[in-house]
């Protein structure tokens, strides 16, 4: 199942590599990944598709010192694709 | 100040009175600060040895570990205890000197990118970018190590950063708020508990962690429920506790697994549900509905759902739930399984008996006493049949299963307790892994006593190769190896060897006796297996025994 997500990170490149780590190592396939530079962060968009739960992973990268922000995003049909 | 000087003024500014590591080029200027400094560094002979030793140290007082490696190999050969400390949740702070922050990038001499390399296997990882950040970085990583889920982190330091002078600001660690626990979550858990008639507690390694044993202690107590524990929790459960099965899982007790699986409410506090313990997921504690008592979130509802979780430092979780009294006939009927499936030492044979001789260890060693594993049979020998009172004194790798943790760990171990007796139980197979650690006893005339099981065999997997790859005994036979006392006595530790069983109850008085470093090295039956198995897929009540 796809789902988006908004993630706010420090501004550091050490801080994306261990996020994207984190959803790959837990299974977590990325579809599609924006990120842009704000006031010492990064706002990360991103889509993935897994068959388990997205629990699985909001609840990893809400533990990672760097992650200020987890927040899932109701899929747009369109997006969807 | 240096930034050298400043990283072993903060280690001593925060309690840390010893250290573990190797030195080489890129961490000079911090081998440099520790000469005639009041921390105490120990050196070992491998920078995987100083992992496990700031491993053993922290595990054996809940106090941080602490170890320095040089950039590039020496950084690479820490990867393993770290994660290892990872796997077990444990404080370790590693410090890795790292080339010059100009020369990062260009390959150079002994370059590893170790930042990169440590994402997978520490809690967090920091290199520092300027000399400016150092004292805060420091602190921090410090912090982090100890707080919440504790963790290996790690601080790659470039060399000019050691070099640089440096500010130091004090940084005043926020005063996290503990999660706060959801009141109708304990409600839920009261409401199942009310309406248990067959529950079970099943304790892991995060009541060490919080420090909770006497907390649980007191729910047992007050409760009288069944209790079941993991490898690391071992201990945390006293053993004279009347309603204690013992571990469960692939090498758990008949009653424990079988306990578990005919329970109706499984009270899950600080584990985890790793595969070892549930065996067949779907199949396990498959009539129970879940309470999950644990400080990280994400644990709960990642292998097994709850039905009611209460998050937060199980010190404070752990007392809501105390109002509750078990069924008396499921007392009788656990207890009733307990002592059929109870252990037996009368052993018919005339060769050396491990649990026998563990069992007699376990009896003679004092109730302060450590035990350091290494990986296999004995480990699971030694979870099986030795007992402990706190789980500081029971060390095993846990989640990797990391042969060659049991020396070094045993190394910590001693130097944070010197007064206590810390003793290494090895196999053939996993001694020869960090081996060069007995100079590191040689060097500091350790009392660390060493338990060789010798079956000339990698036993655990020669075990499963005869069970499940039809006897294919394919680089499992050790029949070359050395002669252990012989090596021993080149480091100066005395010691001896055994074959038979009449040999065991002397030779035991001998190792505790002994007030210096000593070796037993005790010859077993090479087709000796551990016993219950539950096989690869089944679930936990569908354990081979010996004689099925």
């Amino acid at each position: 199942m796809k789902h988006q997500l908004n993630i706010a990170v420090k501004q550091q490149s050490v801080a994306i590599e261990r996020f994207l780590r984190v959803v790959r190592h837990r299974g977590f396939q990325l579809l599609d990944l924006a990120l842009e530079g704000q006031d010492e962060l990064f706002q990360v968009k991103m889509t993935v598709d897994s068959d388990k739960p997205i629990y699985l992973l909001t609840s990893q990268l809400s533990k990672l010192v760097e992650v200020k922000q987890v927040e899932l995003q109701p899929m747009q049909q369109q997006a969807i694709g | 100040m240096t930034g050298a000087e400043l990283l072993i003024d903060l280690l001593a500014k925060h309690g840390v009175k010893e250290v573990f590591g190797y030195p080489g080029g890129a961490i000079m200027p911090i081998y440099d600060a520790l000469y005639g400094a009041p921390v105490k560094h120990y050196l070992t002979r491998h920078e995987q040895g100083a992992g496990f030793a700031a491993v053993g140290y922290a595990r054996s007082t809940g106090k941080l570990g602490v170890c320095f490696a040089t950039s590039g190999p020496g950084a690479t050969n820490l990867i393993t205890s770290l994660a290892d400390a990872m796997m077990d949740s444990v404080p370790v702070l590693a410090i890795t000197g790292q080339v010059p922050t100009a020369a990062i990038g260009s390959d150079a001499f002994q370059e590893v990118d170790v930042l990169g390399m440590s994402l997978s296997c520490t809690k967090h990882s920091y290199m520092v970018e300027r000399a400016e950040d150092l004292a805060e970085v420091l602190q921090e990583a410090m912090h982090l190590a100890l707080s919440g889920r504790p963790g290996p982190v790690l601080v790659d330091i470039p060399k000019d950063i050691q070099l640089a002078q440096v500010p130091f600001h004090p940084w005043l660690a926020l005063e996290e708020e503990a999660p706060q626990l959801d009141m109708n979550e304990v409600v839920k858990a009261e409401q199942l508990l009310a309406q248990a008639k067959k529950p079970v507690a099943y304790v892991g390694g995060g009541v060490h962690n919080a420090n909770a044993q006497a907390e649980l202690m007191q729910f047992l107590n007050k409760t009288q429920m069944p209790a079941v524990s993991t490898l690391k929790a071992l201990g945390s459960v006293l053993p004279d506790y009347e309603y204690d099965l013992g571990m469960l899982g692939m090498h758990g007790g008949q009653a424990a697994n079988l306990a578990v699986q005919e329970c109706d409410v499984l009270v899950c506090i600080g584990a985890r549900f790793d595969d070892r313990v549930t065996g067949n997921l779907a199949k396990f504690a498959s009539k129970a509905k879940v309470i999950h008592l644990d400080i990280d979130p994400a644990e709960v509802g990642k292998r097994k759902p709850a039905a009611a979780s209460m998050i937060g430092d199980l010190k404070a979780t752990i007392p809501h739930l105390a109002c509750f009294v078990t069924d008396a006939q499921w007392l009788a009927h656990t207890s009733s399984m307990k002592k059929e499936h109870a252990w037996r030492y009368d052993y018919p044979g005339e060769k050396v008996f491990a649990p026998y001789l563990l069992n007699e260890l376990s009896k003679r060693m004092p109730n302060t006493g450590v035990v350091c594993c290494d990986v296999g049979q004995h480990q699971m020998w030694v979870a099986q049949h030795m007992k402990f009172t706190s789980p500081h004194n029971h060390l095993s790798s846990g989640g990797a299963g990391t042969m060659g943790f049991g020396l070094p760990a045993a190394i910590g171990a001693q130097i944070a307790r010197p007064d206590d007796m810390v003793i290494t139980v090895s196999g053939d197979g996993s001694i020869m892994m960090n081996i060069q650690e007995l100079a590191t006893i040689r060097r500091n005339n350790l009392p660390v006593k060493i338990l060789i099981l010798d079956n000339q065999r990698l036993g655990m997997v020669r075990q499963w190769q005869q069970l499940f790859f039809e006897g294919r005994y394919s680089e499992t036979n050790l029949s070359d190896n050395p002669d252990f006392v012989q090596l021993a006595a080149v480091f100066g530790i005395p010691g001896q060897t055994i074959t038979h069983a009449s040999e065991v109850d002397a030779a035991v008085d001998a190792l505790v006796a002994s007030e210096g470093p000593y070796i037993l090295h005790a010859c077993i039956d090479d087709k000796e297996n551990v016993w219950p198995l539950v096989p690869p897929g089944a679930a936990n009540d569908e354990m081979m025994t010996e004689n099925a």
